[in-house]
């Protein structure tokens, strides 16, 4: 159906900051990407430019090889889902959803039949004559959806939709956005900022960082292979450890790994599940800082001589205690230098 | 494929189109006020004055009815701005934190006197003030200017002491401070600027007032408003009422300084009910 | 923020019954007053012009003072030039200060700031300095007949005198709580709900008609509502700006008060046009309740 095509788009804003930095992206047919970033990564940004919010510094964004660059919003196939779901509340939710509709001079019984139709996908089928603030968080936002898609856009554009929901909800609702998308093989970019959400629900996560791409991979690539240390540290709970490497190791405060690298310094990336720990009486590696059992599992703080602390995920927290000394056996590692990989293992 | 940076500079017509036309309706009536006040000959059609001088700020200065009536008017002003904070900074308080029975209605019937159109209000208390013979008194017009600050001066302080965090009375309290303790270190300092404000207010709404001043207080009580109007009445010297426009100014521009954080918060405007 | 004074106080520690009697105490004062110089005025206005002594003495219900206002063409003349004052005054202010106030709304910058600091400037300028600026202005042989002549263009007919000074000098007076208040509205239209509808294809036009301006009507009702309020018995203007006859309603109370020595005409004339604009101070209480009350 529909391609967005984004290629080389910066955005400057008045006062020099760059919020967006030589941007490309194509976001294939059908396909749900989502960008993923902290606040001020430009993401947002991003997506206004391709709704039509904010106009590109430099760049070009075409749908389906179309140049919409500058076109203004009312004149773009796109629908966007906002944060604060944007409903109008001076109308019922039949009205917000047919003005679209209404703008386009449709018939009537069109509109009608339009309307019920995506309130029936969304989940809110009868609710037409209900007023919007009558409605729950979950309910407003499945109605600010609908009033997107009733107006079958070419790219659907979601801003953080659940930031104002309740975990349980949102977890809920992701899951009926997933499966609706997937159902109208519709070419979607999500802006969110929670990796839960991009790793649930995407197809391909965009990692940004100051207005650039760190990483775009599958969510699984995205988390099990990390291209830089700030994904790495980004994206799910990791030990980012900065040391050097000597003829072959790794070492950083007494802790030593070998790493057949080049000499020079280096960040190592260890997964707390990854981080094998042994109690031993003595001359262990690290000291057990605090210990949480989480009842599936438990997590043990540790110590390096030097103060730096260290999470390590184990299968029998009662096997330690605080104070104790351990000796740590990493079974998968990645390396960093210069924000680039250079070892896996 | 990239398209080069474009420097796309808008300019705002819009803006500029209201900025000149503002500037035109509303700097250009008082420039023209203030160039008179320092004209000595301006005969039409020239533009500019013939000659400027300063022989009418004398002339004005030296009239004892402009002086007794700055005095009355400053005199006036002063006594209306205490008696009113005397009586509405206690109730504005009492309104903003402490509870007790009618005070939802009691708190809205400050709006009664703005739900009327003033002047006609102002002739159905002249008529009451008629059989008390108030009229043409210095405490008739005191009391209706009174009258007159009660919803400011009650409303800007309420939301004033109501926008003071409770926690951070609380907090004080909790760290053994008595609750007059806590009024005067906290409370107090936290909402004084807004209540500043509203003072400053009242003084110069009683100032300029003139509709009320003009109805009760004439003949024997001229304030500055009224002595202005029988300056554009009796067509007097056409500086006088120049150089008299300056003066007054004076006060509102102190004001316009001071109360550019209360309009601009937007309370102002909410007070009005927008 | 004048905010929530329905929710209801939390003592700090102290019991409520104990401060009953001190909150009243403390605003017994203001609440005297506003009793006693605007409730009573209005009720002893009314009650003096509807049960008086009629020509043969007797006190009774009487409507004579009515009577002759509605039937006295001078009379009925002024009260239609202050209606015709009013609803011109509303008209132009609609039309001034809703583009000046959408422009500020959606606009950032040191210009909006600017058009802003104009707008609300002429608050700061009492009437009595406006209608003296007025006259230099506007009137015979004023500033503008000045330049009109030095570009060689006849005078202008000046509006000083006239009906339309009035009209003029209250729509100057008025343009900055008018600004404010439809500004204060425009604020609780959110950015995303106008973002929102240019995403389903409104254009600027239909944003303003279907979004923006029901969402404000309120606003715009109680801007207007303000406004016919201070316009309609608006004293000093038309005074020294309008024409000696038909007046209106203002002078005209005035001089029937203290020139023609008429309290009973002039209350009379009070009540008519408490009457008349009794619509829009009942709708002023209830949205400023309202506000208040969120």
């Amino acid at each position: 159906m529909s391609v967005l095509n984004i290629s080389n788009v910066s955005k400057v804003f008045p006062g020099g900051t760059v919020a967006v930095d030589n941007f490309s992206l194509e976001v294939a047919d059908g396909e749900l990407v989502c960008l993923l970033g902290p606040s001020g990564s430009g993401k947002s940004t991003l997506l206004r430019m391709v709704g039509g919010f904010e106009e590109p510094s430099s760049g070009l964004i075409t749908i389906d090889g179309e140049d919409i660059t500058h076109l203004p919003a009312e004149k773009r196939p796109t629908g966007m889902v906002f944060q604060s779901h944007a409903l109008w509340t001076h109308m019922n939710v039949f009205k917000n959803l047919a003005f679209g509709l209404k703008l386009r001079r449709l018939p009537a019984d069109e509109i009608k039949r339009r309307v019920e139709g995506v309130l029936e996908l969304v989940g809110l089928g009868g609710y037409g004559t209900r007023h919007v603030t009558q409605l729950s968080g979950g309910q407003q936002q499945r109605v600010a959806l609908a009033r997107s898609l009733v107006l079958e856009p070419k790219i659907l554009l979601l801003d953080e939709p659940f930031a104002s929901l309740d975990q349980h909800l949102r977890e809920r609702l992701r899951e009926e956005v997933r499966d609706i998308q997937q159902r109208l093989k519709i070419t979607t970019l999500f802006v969110t900022h929670g990796q839960d959400e991009a790793l649930s629900m995407a197809d391909r996560v965009v990692v940004m960082r100051d207005g650039k791409i760190e990483q775009a991979d599958r969510p699984d690539v995205v988390y099990r292979e990390p291209r830089t240390p700030f994904v790495a540290g980004f994206i799910g709970t990791m030990n980012l450890l900065e040391g050097t490497v000597a003829n072959g190791v790794f070492n950083r405060a007494g802790f030593s790994f070998p790493l057949p690298v080049a000499d020079g310094p280096a960040i190592l990336a260890i997964r707390p599940e990854a981080l094998d720990l042994a109690a031993v009486s003595e001359n262990g590696q690290a000291k057990v800082h605090r210990v949480t059992d989480y009842g599936t599992h438990g997590l043990v703080d540790l110590e390096l001589p030097d103060a730096t602390r260290l999470k390590a995920s184990v299968a029998h927290p009662d096997m330690f205690k605080t104070g104790q000394s351990v000796a740590l056996t990493p079974r998968a590692i990645a390396a960093y230098r210069d924000h680039a990989l250079i070892h896996k293992s | 494929m990239t398209t080069l940076a474009q420097p796309r500079l808008r300019i705002d017509w819009l803006g500029i189109a209201f900025a000149i036309l503002l500037s035109a309706a509303i700097i250009l009536p008082l420039l023209v006020v203030a160039t008179w006040a320092f004209t000595e000959v301006w005969r039409y059609p020239n533009v500019i004055p013939q000659q400027f001088g300063l022989r009418f700020w004398g002339a004005t200065l030296n009239r004892s009815d402009v002086w007794s009536a700055l005095t009355l008017s400053l005199q006036l002003s002063t006594v209306v701005t205490l008696l009113s904070a005397a009586i509405c900074l206690p109730a504005a308080y009492a309104f903003a934190r402490l509870s007790f029975p009618g005070r939802s209605i009691l708190f809205f019937s400050f709006l009664a006197g703005h739900a009327f159109p003033k002047f006609g209000l102002l002739i159905a208390i002249a008529a009451i003030f008629l059989q008390l013979n108030l009229i043409g008194t210095f405490w008739g017009v005191v009391l209706i200017q009174l009258v007159g600050t009660l919803l400011f001066m009650i409303w800007i302080p309420v939301a004033a002491f109501q926008g003071v965090d409770r926690r951070m009375e609380e907090a004080a309290r909790d760290v053994g401070a008595s609750p007059l303790r806590v009024f005067w270190s906290i409370t107090l300092p936290q909402a004084g600027p807004t209540i500043a404000a509203a003072v400053l207010l009242s003084f110069v709404g009683t100032f300029y007032e003139t509709e009320g001043a003009w109805l009760i207080g004439a003949p024997g009580i001229r304030t500055m408003p009224v002595l202005m109007i029988s300056f554009i009445n009796n067509q007097m010297v056409v500086q006088y009422g120049a150089v008299l426009s300056l003066i007054l100014w004076v006060p509102s521009f102190i004001a316009l300084m001071f109360a550019r954080r209360v309009i601009g918060g937007g309370a102002f405007a909410r007070g009005f009910g927008g | 923020m004048i905010d929530a004074t329905d929710a209801a106080p939390r003592p700090l520690i102290d019991t409520t019954a104990r401060r009953r009697p001190i909150g009243l105490l403390l605003v017994a004062v203001p609440v005297f007053l506003v009793a006693w110089l605007v409730i009573w005025p209005i009720i002893s206005a009314i009650l003096r012009t509807v049960w008086r002594p009629d020509a043969n003495g007797t006190v009774g219900f009487n409507l004579s003072s009515y009577v002759f206002f509605f039937s006295d063409r001078y009379s009925l003349d002024n009260l239609s030039v202050t209606l015709w004052t009013t609803i011109t005054c509303a008209a132009l202010l609609l039309l001034i200060c809703l583009p000046i106030s959408l422009y500020l709304r959606f606009s950032k910058g040191r210009l909006p700031d600017y058009v802003q600091a104009m707008a609300i400037f002429p608050m700061f300028v009492p009437s009595i300095i406006l209608s003296y600026a007025f006259i230099r202005v506007l009137g015979p042989n004023g500033m503008v007949d000045i330049l009109l002549n030095s570009v060689g263009l006849p005078k202008i007919r000046t509006p000083y005198l006239t009906p339309w000074g009035p009209v003029i000098g209250l729509v100057w007076d008025n343009i900055p709580l008018t600004v404010l208040i439809l500004l204060s509205g425009l604020g609780n239209v959110a950015n995303q709900a106008i973002e929102a509808a240019r995403d389903v294809g409104a254009n600027k036009l239909q944003v303003l008609w279907h979004i923006i301006l029901p969402r404000i009507s309120n606003s715009v009702l109680v801007a207007l509502s303000f406004a016919v309020l201070g316009i309609f018995s608006a004293f000093t203007l038309p005074y020294l700006l309008g024409p000696a006859s038909p007046e209106m309603m203002g002078p005209f109370m005035q001089r029937t008060f203290r020139e023609v020595n008429d309290p009973l005409n002039a209350i009379t004339q009070a009540v008519i046009t408490f009457g008349f604009c009794i619509v829009f101070g009942l709708f002023y209480v209830r949205s400023v309740a309202h506000n208040q009350g969120k």
